[in-house]
């Protein structure tokens, strides 16, 4: 169920939506609906139903997010009646171009795989590692033999780097002793500079324990502090990253958690995702961020 | 500001123009309609049979008549009331008030008088429902809480927010476009616990009018209705206590005389207990590794009046509310988070009678709406908050020339403060502040005439002229305002009215439902004034010998400057929210039939409307509107409702009433496709809904029925006064009806992968019965 439980209605708050100024109304969608949670739950309120839902012509959908010294890969898929089954469809009859502020062209080759770092999967790799600056700007191609074209640009944000990186245990006992992660780092002046601030247990592939996108709106050219929660126990390991974000994809990266979001909220406002691509749906953009290992103790 | 002042004098005169028709030989009997408590009656009915005339009283308890010289009989009913009847020799304007004492059955026995139902028939006034407390407690609640709002939700071209909450949407309007007053005050909030209880206590309530349509010229600032609530005043001449104790909460009034038969006080409290209960269950709990512990949540109400004669021709009123929720959280993770909200409301008013043909009314009102969140995790703190605060002083006069011409005129100001967001932030090393304020100054003056033009026609024709300035920006309007009635036959009548509304305040809300954190915010740049105009029609017909009255309306509506927000629009502290909005344009119409018996043992009314609602954003400020531009039915458009209202007197101990609504389904989105999105380091492939146009999909029909039973106990020998036990079934049989609906993905057990996608509905309320103890003393 989608519902988000009580602990849900905390975490928005502690995990900075509300820099962006979203949390009251999700609080209030959380906590409006505890009445609801509370009267729902275990009273058989809730039932499968049929509903008829229109089938719209599929879109293409892409997800590829370039890294200086990686080699690009791309996931190009297409949207599907959301109550058919989860099979997986590979398109095969897809043709993908990058080409660099230079204006050299990339392709790459149809070559379904996982990427092991990551654990994600791709349709399409390409040939060689790239290299990217902060500023540079490269375009993407994406054409199906059925004509449909998807297109984007996407310019890497300038580096932010990390200030400090530090943690601090509350006083419970031992068994209950849990660390707080804070970071801090320079805005650079100007309003616009978007951020996304994760910490990965263990692994950068595992789970995400934090992650929330924060906005320099209210916190214009200041030393900005991040943080979490009480939440990790002693000598856990941590993979800290800081995305400073360009606008385009902090929008997507919000319309997705919107439209998620109002599927199972009664309060919220179906949202349209907002792709950074043009004709058809999805994210191109250039990742720039600072990742530090810690352990606390 | 453009106020136009030439041109009003000149259309106020042209207004007043019909007033030069003479007086007749005959005298004025007027007065005020109480109770034995010494609280006055509106809307008691007073008339002289042998001349088939009779008047409602206002909203103070008053009532005037024009009668020939000579001995009359004059009649005074009032709901629940021993009926009374005096005599009186009229040689010359004279003063009657007239005491009725409540009925020695059950005190909420519904005794209307059908002069009401004949005042129905003869008023100009159209799209009005007047709704007493009485009528209200009587009937079955959820959790046993009355709520008078939701009572109003049974009535024609009236529709809610969603199961169980006090929300209105009339006629096609918003939840905004609403005004409500409480003893003349505006109250921006009317909601506890995200709408599913109203503010209004119902035990110091004395009457709610709902206005739809043809709204009287004294009323203005909201496009789609007014909801006018009056308290009820304290006993003049006894001390007494009443209350109640409920499922969810407990209620308290006490009322006394401050002089005995020249004013009276009362105050009144509820307070919900949830928070006991779950204090409790935390307590319980409190050494179970991992527990979340359940939120504090209460609220309560204070409401205060006092009134008071200085002579027979001034009377003094005070009214105050205070009421609060307040959510509370405190995790063993540090976290503690605080967030309370409510109304303030204080109201001053000073009546006096220049002569039998004039009195004045001169109100100053107070209001004040707030919410707050505080949020504190070890060095980092945030508070957030909005509030609007209003200062109101208004003058409204009564002037009755001849017996044909009733002329109302006055005027009002308000200054508003728009706190419109406030941001405090705290951390090791940040210390933000943030304050969005505006301050806004609105103006009205108006004058109507009541003109009773022969036997068979009346007119009721006004003008409202409406100001607004927020800073550098000033807006102003005319609002015509007129009805007629005319009378085919002594028990048909066919009625018209038309209204202009101007809203120069909005509700910044991007949600479906009223939440306290909707921010009111001012016309200002490019947020112009809403605006709205409203055609209706219909005729009022009396049967079976006075006992029932048929009613049918055709309305038609049409707005401009609507507003909503863009996909992702920052609404909270932000300098720049008049960015957000997108204007567009809505418009409504329907048929609503009413048939009500207000006489007999066995009262209550049958309600249908048929009805459409649609709203059009065009593209604009690089968007593409909303819908892609194409209009869409909002989440409120409901096509089909029928309401049936019972109350049955079994005995002079036992009421029994019911209520069944059936409304279509409401729209809503549902996604049609999906998409799956991997995102960037870490989680998994996530299901992302894509929707298809707004509110594209209708959900199954919604109907309820509620049945309650009110007995009443026997007097207390000791300290006398009276009980009762109320029994409220909500949803008598069970029906699952839908809340909303999502798409819920389905995971393998054991490889934790998405299986499937399966649509799953939920319903809030099940059947909930509910037992409520009441007593008076």
């Amino acid at each position: 169920m989608q519902i988000r439980q009580l602990p849900w209605i905390w975490l928005t708050l502690t995990r900075g939506a509300w820099l962006r100024g979203r949390a009251p109304r999700r609080l209030l969608g959380g906590a409006g609906l505890l009445a609801a949670l509370l009267l729902t739950t275990g009273c058989g309120l809730q039932k499968d139903v049929d509903v008829d839902l229109p089938a719209e012509p599929a879109q293409l959908v892409v997800e590829c997010y370039l890294e200086d010294g990686k080699v690009p890969e791309l996931t190009v898929t297409e949207t599907v009646p959301y109550l058919s089954a989860p099979t997986a469809t590979v398109l095969n009859d897809v043709t993908v171009t990058l080409t660099s502020p230079t204006g050299r062209v990339e392709t790459l080759v149809f070559r379904p795989g996982r990427n092991f770092t990551t654990r994600k999967f791709y349709t399409h790799r390409g040939l060689r590692v790239l290299r990217i600056r902060p500023g540079d700007t490269w375009q993407l191609s994406v054409k199906d033999t059925k004509g449909r074209v998807v297109t984007g640009a996407a310019t890497m944000p300038a580096t932010v780097p990390f200030d400090t990186v530090e943690w601090k245990f509350n006083d419970r006992p031992a068994d209950e002793r849990r660390a707080l992660v804070t970071v801090k780092f320079q805005d650079p002046p100007g309003v616009g500079d978007y951020y996304r601030f994760q910490i990965h247990r263990d692994s950068i592939s595992g789970a995400r324990e934090v992650d929330y996108n924060p906005e320099d709106r209210l916190l214009d050219g200041q030393l900005i502090t991040l943080g979490t929660s009480y939440e990790f126990e002693p000598d856990d390991t941590l993979f800290v990253t800081l995305y400073h974000l360009d606008r385009p994809y902090y929008r997507f990266l919000q319309s997705v958690d919107d439209a998620q979001s109002a599927n199972g909220n009664p309060f919220g406002q179906p949202a349209a995702v907002q792709s950074t691509v043009q004709g058809g749906i999805g994210v191109f953009t250039i990742l720039n961020y600072q990742r530090r290992q810690i352990i606390v103790r | 500001m453009r106020f136009y002042s030439f041109r009003v004098a000149l259309a106020l005169l042209l207004l007043l123009a019909p007033l030069t028709l003479l007086a007749q030989a005959q005298y004025l009997l007027r007065g005020v309609v109480r109770g034995t408590d010494g609280g006055a009656l509106p809307g008691a009915n007073v008339a002289v049979p042998t001349l088939g005339l009779g008047a409602a009283t206002d909203a103070n308890g008053r009532y005037e008549l024009s009668l020939p010289a000579g001995r009359h009989r004059v009649v005074a009913s009032f709901i629940g009331y021993k009926t009374v009847t005096e005599d009186v020799n009229l040689r010359g304007p004279q003063r009657l008030d007239l005491v009725l004492s409540a009925g020695t059955e059950l005190q909420e026995v519904v005794i209307e008088g059908s002069g009401t139902l004949e005042q129905k028939l003869q008023t100009t006034q159209m799209g009005v429902e007047r709704l007493s407390a009485r009528e209200a407690k009587l009937l079955p609640a959820l959790f046993g809480e009355v709520d008078i709002l939701k009572t109003l939700q049974l009535k024609p071209g009236v529709q809610n927010g969603g199961e169980g909450t006090s929300g209105l949407f009339v006629r096609g309007g918003s939840a905004d476009q609403n005004l409500f007053l409480v003893d003349d005050a505006v109250v921006y909030n009317p909601n506890h616990l995200f709408g599913l209880f109203s503010t209004f206590n119902s035990d110091v309530v004395q009457s709610v009018d709902l206005y739809k349509s043809g709204f009287p010229a004294q009323y203005g600032g909201r496009l789609s209705s007014v909801v006018d609530v009056k308290l009820r005043e304290g006993s003049r001449d006894s001390f007494g206590v009443s209350g109640g104790i409920g499922l969810i909460s407990s209620r308290l009034a006490v009322e006394a005389p401050i002089k005995k038969g020249k004013g009276s006080f009362l105050v009144a409290g509820r307070r919900t207990y949830f928070d006991v209960f779950t204090r409790q269950i935390n307590k319980l709990n409190e050494d179970t590794k991992d527990y979340n512990p359940i939120p504090d949540y209460y609220f309560y109400d204070l409401n205060l009046k006092a009134n008071y004669q200085l002579t027979d021709k001034d009377q003094v009123f005070l009214s105050g509310y205070f009421g609060n929720d307040v959510f509370g959280f405190n995790s063993t993770r540090g976290f503690n988070f605080d967030f309370h909200w409510g109304n303030r409301s204080a109201t001053a008013r000073w009546s006096h009678v220049f002569s039998p043909k004039l009195f004045t009314n001169s109100t100053a009102t107070w209001s004040y709406y707030t919410y707050n969140i505080a949020n504190k995790l070890d060095q980092f703190s945030f508070g957030l908050g909005s509030n609007i605060r209003d200062w109101n002083l208004r003058s409204d006069w009564e002037w009755r020339p001849t017996e044909k011409h009733v002329v109302r005129f006055g005027g009002s100001g308000t200054v508003h403060h728009f706190g419109v967001g406030r941001l405090q932030a705290n951390g090791g090393s940040f210390n933000i502040g943030q304050n969005v304020e505006y301050d806004g100054l609105e103006g009205g003056l108006f004058a109507a005439d009541n003109f009773t033009v022969t036997d068979k026609l009346a007119l009721d024709y006004g003008l409202r002229l409406t100001g607004f300035r927020s800073g550098s920006n000033d807006y102003g309007g005319l609002e015509p305002r007129a009805a007629a009635r005319y009378s085919l036959t002594p028990s048909l009548s066919l009625k018209a009215s038309y209204a202009l509304m101007y809203q120069y305040v909005h509700l910044v809300t991007n949600s479906g439902a009223s939440l306290p954190t909707d921010i009111w915010y001012p016309s200002r740049l490019s947020v112009k004034p809403q605006r709205s105009q409203q055609v209706s029609t219909g005729f009022s017909w009396l049967l079976g010998a006075g006992k029932f009255l048929l009613t049918d309306e055709v309305y038609y509506k049409w707005a401009q400057r609507q507003i909503d927000f863009r996909d992702g629009a920052q609404l909270f502290v932000n300098p720049e929210l008049d960015a957000e909005f997108l204007f567009g344009r809505g418009w409504a119409y329907g048929n609503e039939i009413y048939l009500e018996k207000k006489q007999g043992k066995t009262t209550g009314w049958l309600g249908y409307t048929l009805a459409w609602t649609k709203r059009e954003f065009e593209p604009q400020r690089g968007t593409n509107g909303i819908n892609g531009g194409r209009a869409f039915f909002p989440t409120y458009d409901r096509r089909h409702n029928l309401t049936l209202v019972l109350l049955h007197k079994l005995n002079k101990r036992v009421n029994l009433t019911g209520s069944f609504v059936y409304t279509s389904g409401n729209p809503t989105t549902l996604p049609t496709a999906r998409i799956g999105v991997q995102d960037v380091y870490g989680g998994e492939l996530q299901a992302v809904p894509i929707y298809p146009d707004r509110n594209s999909f209708r959900l199954p029909s919604y109907h309820r029925l509620d049945l309650g039973v009110v007995y009443k106990l026997k007097p207390w020998r000791t300290i006398g006064g009276e009980s009762d036990l109320t029994l409220s079934i909500y949803n008598a049989y069970n029906r699952r009806n839908p809340y909303f609906i999502y798409i819920d993905e389905v995971k393998n057990e054991e490889t934790g992968l998405p299986e499937r996608y399966r649509a799953r509905q939920v319903s809030l309320f099940p059947v909930i019965p509910s037992l409520t103890y009441n007593f008076k003393f």
